[in-house]
């Protein structure tokens, strides 16, 4: 016999089994969605964190990032070790460089911020430039002045007390530009600096994922009190053009063998293997949707195969052949799978948007899920290859079927 | 009276010992015998263990020959089934030789057996074991995919059957919608549709009540110039239909009269 007559019969049986168990197969294929859904939406996040964060180190108009390490959580006050010693002195020797453009030392702080004198809540401060073609004010103004509180080793220049804050920051202390917030390390420091809002501006809160107020370095380390050491989390470099980061990175790293320095490509893949428990997490769940869809059609075709094992058995005593009843099988499998993986892909699309506006009010990262073409394809082509594996077990049930055991049984 | 188990046998005359020169053997048992062999426990503690044989037929001969309807009879238990099973080639014989159109059976493999019924054998079950989500039409055609036929040619000798065995209406229902006597009539086109030589039925009227039964039996009448018809039933109505009955007790034959 021809394969494509066993082909066509058996699909035209299959259409039939699946046509005639509606409820069996709307469940089905539903199943199978979930499982394609869930795979791609993880995949979607992945890629999307990929590309944002990709976005952000590339638009962030640096070139180098200094670190003294890991930016690890202290166990005290303040949230994050600022492992970088002497920032303003490294700044203005690195900005002595012909190839250096500008270098920003950024600190970050967790600190008190109220509306007033009596109620405080917890933001990320931080400590840097708020001005600059790097720094996107949508709202006001920047801040009007470099950092010059610091001057010459000391902290006796004027403290400018203008912040720039978010709008989730703004929403949460229900203020706007030209309204005075208090700032500080501790509640008594707090009390004690009044700072004016100037400006509305996402660029440090899309960076950091987290609500922030960000005010000059050495008034971040004023109100935190940590002017000692002049210490700083990392510093930003832009290089003059025409040189190449790789190559100013080198020498960098030469003559401060202390600290780590690193491209934005480096910085970024630095960021995502800090973050590898996460991306562990996410593959195990895209792994386990795989595995959930397989263990679906599995149960699914076993429990066809029992159900009709008797009239399977006496289509194969008529002389029927293994081959035809495992078409029948696949061909159900495949058509389940395909129906599952457009449904699967079909409800991705919606979904993304979904979990991209709550991401949006939720961190501030806007375009955070990207269903791209390459994952919807992969979705598509997920269900039928999860649904034909798991009829594997069915055709290998169907192929030790004896029909004289279910006949006589 | 027990009779001896070899037509060549110098026992007492047969019918088909009479008639078997007239027409050529479909189907041939020589001395049969099928045991099969289990284990059972051989102590009260169940600790020992010993091979139990259990001898379903024993030294069994019987030959169907073209255009012959021959019923099996016999209590529960004293091999009617197995017989059946040994003669439509769904087994084969522990000693002995089953001959389908002068192949031996014991020497196919599972796979030249099922390509054997597909073509030499129709198979009616007491059950009917219709698949359910077909139609009267698709259960019959579905054996015509082994053979490589064209859709179109599987409906057609679908429909065609279907006329034959008085169901051309009900064609497009499916199981659930026919009679218990449709659903077998059903069965019978499809054990019919390969155009096999012969068609073996067991207890084919045993679902069905008096009247759907004997309609049954016309249709296996009808059918006689087609194929040699072997039936195992308890039914002396059904049995009453045959040229011929071989009756079995314990495995052993030890009747076979016209």
């Amino acid at each position: 016999m021809s394969w494509l007559t066993r082909i066509s019969g058996g699909t035209s049986v299959a259409i039939a089994q699946l046509k005639h168990e509606r409820m069996r197969t709307v469940l089905a294929v539903v199943g199978l969605a979930l499982a394609v859904l869930a795979a791609t939406l993880l995949a979607s996040v992945g890629t999307g964190v990929v590309a944002t964060g990709q976005e952000k180190f590339d638009t962030s108009g640096r070139d180098l990032w200094i670190t003294g390490g890991t930016a690890r959580l202290t166990p005290g006050a303040g949230g994050v070790e600022n492992p970088v010693m002497d920032s303003h002195k490294l700044q203005d020797t690195l900005e002595a460089r012909d190839d250096i453009h500008t270098a920003s030392p950024l600190a970050f702080k967790t600190v008190y911020v109220g509306n007033s004198t009596s109620e405080f809540e917890t933001f990320v401060g931080v400590g840097g430039p708020a001005r600059g073609k790097s720094v996107q004010i949508t709202e006001g103004e920047a801040i009007s002045q470099k950092d010059i509180h610091y001057a010459n080793g000391t902290y006796e220049g004027p403290m400018l007390n203008e912040v720039v804050i978010d709008r989730q920051t703004a929403n949460a202390l229900n203020v706007s530009v030209g309204d005075t917030i208090y700032i500080g390390g501790t509640l008594a420091s707090a009390r004690q600096h009044e700072f004016t809002i100037v400006g509305i501006s996402p660029t440090y809160s899309n960076f950091l994922g987290a609500p922030t107020v960000v005010v000059p370095l050495s008034e971040l380390q004023e109100v935190t009190g940590t002017t000692g050491g002049d210490r700083s989390t990392m510093i930003s470099v832009s290089l003059t053009e025409g040189n190449s980061p790789e190559q100013v990175a080198s020498e960098l790293e030469a003559e401060y063998p202390q600290y780590t320095i690193r491209t934005n490509q480096e910085q970024f893949e630095a960021t995502l293997q800090r973050q590898a428990v996460v991306i562990a997490s996410g593959l195990c769940l895209v792994a386990l949707a795989f595995v959930a869809g397989i263990a679906l059609t599995v149960n699914l075709l076993l429990s066809l195969v029992y159900q009709q094992r008797k009239q399977f058995a006496a289509f194969r005593a008529l002389g029927g052949s293994t081959a035809t009843l495992s078409t029948v099988v696949v061909a159900q499998a495949l058509i389940l799978g395909v129906l599952g993986g457009i449904l699967g892909v079909a409800l991705t699309i919606p979904a993304a948007d979904l979990l991209n506006v709550l991401a949006a009010q939720l961190v501030g990262f806007e375009g955070l899920v990207q269903a791209s073409d390459q994952v919807l394809i992969a979705g598509l082509v997920l269900a039928p290859v999860m649904s034909v594996l798991g009829s594997v077990t069915a055709v290998w049930r169907l192929s030790r079927m004896s029909p004289l055991t279910h006949l006589n049984a | 009276m027990r009779i001896a188990n070899s037509t060549t046998s110098t026992g007492p005359q047969t019918s088909e010992n009479a008639d078997n020169q007239q027409t050529a053997p479909v189907v041939q048992c020589q001395n049969v015998t099928r045991s099969y062999t289990g284990r059972g426990s051989g102590s009260l503690l169940g600790r020992k263990e010993h091979t139990q044989t259990v001898t379903a037929v024993s030294d069994v001969s019987v030959t169907v020959r073209e255009r012959e309807l021959v019923g099996i009879a016999g209590p529960s238990g004293s091999g009617k089934s197995t017989l059946l099973h040994l003669l439509a080639a769904l087994d084969v014989p522990t000693s002995g030789v089953v001959t389908v159109n002068g192949t031996d059976t014991s020497s196919l493999s599972e796979r030249a057996l099922a390509r054997m019924r597909l073509n030499n054998i129709g198979i009616v079950f007491q059950h009917f074991y219709l698949l359910p989500a077909l139609s009267a039409r698709a259960n019959v055609a579905l054996p015509l995919v082994e053979l490589g036929l064209s859709r179109k040619e599987r409906r057609s000798r679908a429909s065609t059957l279907l006329e034959k065995v008085g169901l051309g209406d009900r064609e497009s229902h499916k199981p659930s919608e026919l009679s218990g006597g449709e659903q077998q009539r059903v069965a019978i086109a499809r054990a019919l549709s390969t155009k096999p030589k012969l068609l073996i039925a067991d207890e084919p009227t045993g679902e069905l009540d008096t009247e759907t039964g004997a309609s049954i039996l016309d249709l296996f009448d009808d059918l006689r110039d087609e194929c040699a018809l072997v039936v195992a039933s308890h039914d002396q109505q059904t049995l009453d239909r045959m040229d011929r009955v071989v009756r079995l007790q314990d495995g052993e034959r030890i009747d076979d009269h016209a």
